[in-house]
C-alpha cells in the first residue's frame, strides 16, 4: 500500500482508538456532573432528571457513537455549563491561544536551535556548559515559579511595572505586544531549557558523523559544515518534535499562562471543562486534538521526504 | 501604568523592555477629544461563574454579576446592618394577608429591559407583572435546570403540580398570578415569612420569555435584563458591564439605605446624597482565581478591589483585631473586614450506623459518646489560627453571627477544646484504641483540605484515637465530592454553608429530617422535637419567640452531637481609595455596584472600615 493512504488508514484508527479510551475515561471517571448541576435541596427526582438532559442515561455506546457522529459533521453541541456551542466556543478561544503561544514557540525553538548548535559545537568547554547549565536551571524551576516571578519582575511596582498583570484586550500590534510579552518571556524561558537539551543531542550526533569529518577534511568552513551539513542533516529530528508540539499548541494552549495571565484561550476553556466534567466540551477537545495529530502525522511524513530523499 | 513605566528605566533590561511597553502606552492614551471620560470600576472575583442564567444563579460570583444585569422585586439596603430588606423594582414592600397566605405586590413603572434583538425592532420593552410569573415558573420548567427552584418547592399553589403536569406557560398557576400589567400575587400553601427575602435573590431576578425563547441553550450568555448594567463582554477571564441607559432608580439616599456614620462617616458616602445610581459607567470583572495573580493585579493598579488572600495579610495588616492596614497600605486603600454569611462545618453521617444511630439503643447512646468525645478534642482555636488567620468567627451550632437569631451570650463550652472530658466519654463508653471505628473523612482534593484533615486528625491522636484509624476519603472534584456526600458515602463531610438570607431559618433546614440526603441535611439527622420545632418555626414572623425557638433547636442539636460546628470567616476586603464604595459579598452580595462612585474621593479619608 502506498504509505500515504497508509498513514491517513492509520490515522482513522488512531483517532478511533483515541477517542474510545478517552470517552471511556470521561465517562467513568470523569466528574459527574450532576452534581454541580443541582440545587440546594434537590430530590432523587430532580437528579434523574438532570442526569437524563445530560444524556448520563443512556447505553454507553449509544453515547459513543452519537459522540463519533458529532465530531464527523462538526456538530459539537454546547457546553452543559453555560449553554455557549462549542464551535463557538472553540472559535472564539483557538485564535487567542494561537496568537499567545506561537511567538513564545518561535523563539523557544530557534533558540533552543542556536544555543544547541553552539553548545554542540563548543562540547565541553565554557560555552557548552554554560548553556547546559542554563538548561538545567530552565528544567528544573517550577512553571508557576517563573510564571509568578515574571508577573512580579515585569508587571508590578515590586519590580519594573513594564506590562500588564493580566488581561487580553488586543486591539492593535502595540497593545498585542503589551499583553503577549510577559507571558512569552515566560514560555521562552520554560521551554528553551528542554530545546536546547534535545538539539544539543541531535547536533552532537550529528557531528560525529563521518561526513562531517569529510567536509572538514575538504577544508569547508566551519560555519558552512554547521549550517549546511548539521543542522540540514539534523532537520528530521527538529521537524518531528516541532511538528508534533503544534496540536498541543493549537488545542490545548497553556492552562498555567492562561490562568495566570487571565487570557481567553482554549487551555483555561479545557481546564474548566475538566473540572467541571463538561463533556461536550471535552470530548471537542479531545477528539480535535486526536484529528490535528493525524493530520500532522501526515505532514510530517512528506516534509521527511522533502528534507531528505533517501527516505521513502 | 504607563506613566509609571516612563520613570523607571533603570537597567538594560528595562530600557530593551521599555520600547515594548512604550508602543502599548502611546497607542493606548485616552482620546483627548473625550469631554467627559467614561468612570470605570475594576472588580477582582476569586472565581468564575459559567452561567449568567438567573435560574442558574448559585454562585456568589454568578449572584454578583446577575443581580446586576436584571432587576429583583427586592434587595438588601446598601448600608444597614443587619441586613434589612428594602423595594428595589417593587414599589414597596409587599401586602400580606392576615393568614401570612397571600403575598400582593406592585411593580414599579419604569422598569424598562434593555435593546436586544429578541425583541420586536430590537426595542427593550416594559416589565411587567407577567414577567416575574414566567421568570419564577420557568425554576420549575425541568429544561431550565434550575438550582434555585427549591427556594418555592412545595410553597406556592399549584406550582408543583404545574411542573408535573408538563410545564406548559400557557398554563396558569392558581398562587402565581399576574393580576394586572404591575400587580403580581402569590399565593402560599402555608405561611412562609422568608418569601420576600427569596424575592431579593438572584434566582428570583426577572426575565423576559422573548429573550429566553430567542437565544435557547445561549440564554445563559446573552443575558437580556432590566439591571443597572448590561453586559458587553463575558468569557472565562472576566465580565464588563456597561450601563444600562434605560435604567431608572429613586434616587440615593443615605437614610433610606441605613447609613450609620459612626462606622461608615469617613467613607465619604455623603457625596452620594441625591444622585441617581448607577454611578459608574463601566465596571469591569476580573475572574482570578490564583491569588498570587489576583494579588499582583491589584496592587499594580489594575483592580480597584480584592478579596486578600490570607497569604497577604501579615503584608496588609497592622493589627488583626479589629483588622486595620499597615500606614503603608493605609495611605492608598481602604479595608473592611467582612464577616462571612455563613459557616463551616464538619457534619457526622448519622446513617453510618459505626458513628450514628444504630438499632441496638446501646451502640447508639455508645456511638453519641463517641462524636460528643471527637467533638470536644477539636481544636476549634488552632484550626481557627491555622487556617483564617485567628480572625474567623468560632461558635457552637448552626445559627451563626451573621444571623438575627445568633446568640452572642450563648454558652461556648461545645467551641472549647476539653481533652479530659472527650478522654473520658470514650472511656465511660467503652471506647479504647482497639475498638474505635474506623472514621472515613472525606474532602475534595486541595492542599488546604488535606492540611485541615492532617490537622483533625492530630487533634484526633490527643485523645488517643490511632492515626492509621482516620483514612482519608479524597475526591477529584467538589462534584464527585457531593457525589458521594449526597449518597450517604461519607462518614465525616465537611462542607461551607452560605445563607441565602439572614434568617436561622435558612441553617436550621440543613438538619431538619424530610430534607436528608439527597436533601441540604446531608448529616441525615433526624430529631422528632427538632422537626416539630422547625415546623413551628418556619410558620412564625421573626420574633423573641421564635429565636427563642431556634435557639432551643440550636441547643438539641448540640445535645446530639450531629456536627462540629462552626466557624464564620472573616473576609478583608481592599479596594482603592478613589472608589468611594462598601463593598459586599455576604447573603446576595453584588448589589453594591451600581452604588460605587469610582470618581477620585474628594474629603473622603482612607483606612479602615469595620462593618
Amino acid at each position: 500500500m502506498n504509505p500515504l493512504p497508509r498513514k491517513l488508514l492509520h490515522g482513522v484508527l488512531l483517532v478511533l482508538g483515541v477517542t474510545f479510551i478517552s470517552f471511556l475515561l470521561m465517562v467513568w471517571f470523569g466528574p459527574d456532573q450532576t452534581y454541580t448541576l443541582i440545587g440546594k435541596n434537590a430530590s432523587a427526582e430532580q437528579i434523574a432528571e438532570i442526569r437524563q438532559q445530560l444524556g448520563y442515561d443512556q447505553p454507553f455506546l449509544t453515547r459513543y457513537l452519537d459522540y463519533l457522529a458529532g465530531l464527523v459533521t462538526l456538530d459539537l453541541g454546547s457546553s452543559n455549563a453555560s449553554g455557549e456551542p462549542v464551535r463557538g466556543l472553540l472559535a472564539r478561544t483557538v485564535p487567542v491561544s494561537l496568537a499567545l503561544m506561537i511567538p513564545g514557540f518561535l523563539l523557544g525553538n530557534l533558540l533552543g536551535i542556536a544555543f544547541g548548535l553552539s553548545a554542540a559545537r563548543h562540547r565541553g568547554r565554557w560555552a557548552d556548559r554554560l548553556i547546559t547549565a542554563f538548561s538545567v536551571a530552565g528544567m528544573s524551576i517550577s512553571f508557576l515559579v517563573v510564571i509568578i516571578a515574571f508577573q512580579v519582575l515585569l508587571s508590578t511596582p515590586y519590580g519594573l511595572d513594564l506590562f500588564p498583570v493580566r488581561g487580553w484586550r488586543v486591539d492593535d500590534f502595540a497593545s498585542y505586544l503589551q499583553y503577549v510579552t510577559v507571558p512569552t518571556l515566560a514560555l521562552v524561558f520554560i521551554t528553551l531549557g528542554y530545546n536546547t537539551r534535545f538539539y544539543r543531542a541531535v547536533f552532537i550526533e550529528e557531528l560525529g558523523k563521518d561526513h562531517i569529518r569529510t567536509a572538514r577534511a575538504y577544508g569547508a568552513p566551519e560555519r558552512t559544515v554547521l549550517w549546511k551539513h548539521v543542522l540540514r542533516n539534523g532537520m528530521v529530528p527538529i521537524v518531528t518534535r516541532v511538528m508534533f508540539s503544534i496540536p498541543l499548541v493549537v488545542i490545548s494552549g497553556s492552562l498555567l499562562i492562561e490562568s495566570y495571565f487571565g487570557i481567553p484561550g482554549i487551555g483555561l476553556a479545557t481546564f474548566e471543562a475538566i473540572t467541571s466534567g463538561d463533556q461536550p466540551v471535552l470530548q471537542a477537545v479531545v477528539g480535535l486534538t486526536a484529528v490535528a495529530f493525524v493530520v500532522i502525522q501526515v505532514l510530517t511524513e512528506m516534509l521527511y521526504r522533502l528534507l531528505d530523499p533517501r527516505i521513502s | 501604568m504607563c506613566a509609571r513605566a516612563a520613570g523607571t528605566g533603570k537597567s538594560l533590561l528595562a530600557a530593551a523592555l521599555l520600547l515594548l511597553a512604550a508602543a502599548g502606552c502611546t497607542e493606548q492614551a485616552p482620546d483627548s477629544a473625550q469631554t467627559a471620560p467614561e468612570t470605570v470600576y475594576r472588580h477582582a472575583m476569586d472565581g468564575a461563574p459559567r452561567s449568567l442564567d438567573p435560574a442558574q444563579a448559585s454562585s456568589i460570583y454568578a449572584k454578583m454579576l446577575v443581580v446586576n444585569l436584571y432587576d429583583t422585586l427586592y434587595r438588601y439596603q446598601y448600608l444597614a446592618r443587619p441586613y434589612q430588606l428594602t423595594p428595589n423594582l417593587a414599589e414597596g414592600m409587599p401586602q400580606v394577608s392576615a393568614d401570612g397566605l397571600i403575598y400582593t405586590i406592585r411593580i414599579r413603572p419604569g422598569g424598562q429591559f434593555i435593546d436586544d434583538p429578541a425583541f420586536p425592532r430590537g426595542r427593550g420593552r416594559a416589565v411587567t407583572a407577567a414577567d416575574f410569573v414566567y421568570s419564577i415558573k420557568r425554576h420549575f420548567d425541568p429544561a431550565t435546570r434550575s438550582q434555585g427552584a427549591w427556594l418555592w418547592q412545595n410553597r406556592i399553589v399549584g406550582l408543583d403540580q404545574w411542573k408535573d403536569e408538563g410545564a406548559d406557560y400557557d398554563r396558569e398557576v392558581p398562587g402565581l398570578r399576574a393580576l394586572d400589567e404591575q400587580t403580581v400575587q402569590i399565593q402560599l400553601v402555608s405561611p412562609f415569612p422568608q418569601l420576600t427575602h427569596t424575592l431579593a435573590q438572584g434566582f428570583a431576578a426577572i426575565v423576559p420569555r422573548e429573550a429566553v425563547e430567542h437565544y435557547g441553550q445561549e440564554f445563559p450568555i446573552r443575558p437580556v435584563g432590566s439591571g443597572p448594567y448590561r453586559l458587553s463582554g463575558f468569557d472565562s477571564t472576566g465580565a464588563v458591564l456597561q450601563r444600562n441607559p434605560a435604567f431608572r432608580e429613586p434616587p440615593f439616599s443615605l437614610e433610606a439605605e441605613g447609613y450609620d456614620i459612626e462606622t461608615q462617616g469617613h467613607l465619604g458616602l455623603e457625596r452620594l446624597e441625591g444622585r441617581v445610581p448607577p454611578f459608574t459607567d463601566r465596571i469591569e470583572v476580573a475572574f482570578i482565581a490564583e491569588d498570587a495573580a489576583r494579588w499582583n493585579a491589584f496592587i499594580s493598579g489594575e483592580t480597584d478591589f480584592i478579596k486578600v488572600p490570607v497569604t497577604q495579610f501579615d503584608r496588609v495588616l497592622a493589627s488583626r483585631d479589629p483588622p486595620r492596614l499597615n500606614d503603608d497600605m493605609a495611605e492608598r486603600y481602604r479595608l473592611a473586614a467582612s464577616l462571612e454569611s455563613g459557616f463551616v462545618h464538619t457534619d457526622f453521617n448519622m446513617d453510618d450506623q459505626r458513628i450514628g444511630y444504630h438499632p441496638d439503643s446501646d451502640q447508639a447512646a455508645r456511638n453519641t459518646s463517641l462524636r460528643c468525645a471527637i467533638i470536644k478534642a477539636f481544636d476549634w482555636q488552632k484550626r481557627n489560627e491555622v487556617f483564617y488567620y485567628g480572625i474567623g468567627r468560632v461558635f457552637a451550632g448552626i445559627i451563626p453571627p451573621a444571623s438575627l437569631e445568633f446568640d452572642p451570650a450563648q454558652d461556648d463550652s461545645w467551641v472549647q477544646r476539653d481533652l479530659d472530658g472527650a478522654r473520658k466519654l470514650l472511656r465511660d463508653a467503652g471506647w479504647h484504641a482497639g475498638n474505635l471505628p474506623e472514621l472515613e473523612y472525606g474532602f475534595p482534593a486541595s492542599v488546604t483540605e488535606r492540611q485541615m484533615f492532617e490537622q483533625f486528625r492530630s487533634f484526633m491522636a490527643d485523645i488517643g484515637y490511632p492515626a492509621e484509624k482516620i483514612r482519608p476519603l479524597t475526591f477529584a472534584t467538589y462534584g464527585d465530592y457531593a457525589r458521594a456526600y449526597l449518597n450517604r458515602e461519607v462518614m465525616l463531610t465537611t462542607t461551607g454553608w452560605t445563607m441565602d438570607y439572614p434568617d436561622a431559618e435558612n441553617t436550621m433546614q440543613l438538619f431538619y429530617g424530610p430534607n436528608a440526603s439527597p436533601g441540604s441535611n446531608s448529616a441525615n439527622y433526624s430529631n422528632e422535637e427538632f422537626d416539630r420545632l422547625y415546623r413551628a418555626g418556619a410558620a412564625m414572623q421573626p420574633s423573641p419567640m421564635r429565636t427563642s425557638l431556634y435557639r432551643n433547636m440550636n441547643r438539641i442539636l448540640l445535645d446530639d452531637c450531629v456536627t462540629i460546628s462552626g466557624i464564620s470567616r472573616t473576609l478583608i476586603l481592599m479596594w482603592n481609595q478613589d472608589a468611594v464604595m462598601l463593598p459586599d459579598r455576604a447573603f446576595v452580595g453584588g448589589f453594591f455596584f451600581r452604588y460605587v462612585d469610582s470618581g477620585a474621593a474628594d474629603g473622603a479619608a482612607g483606612g479602615n472600615a469595620n462593618p
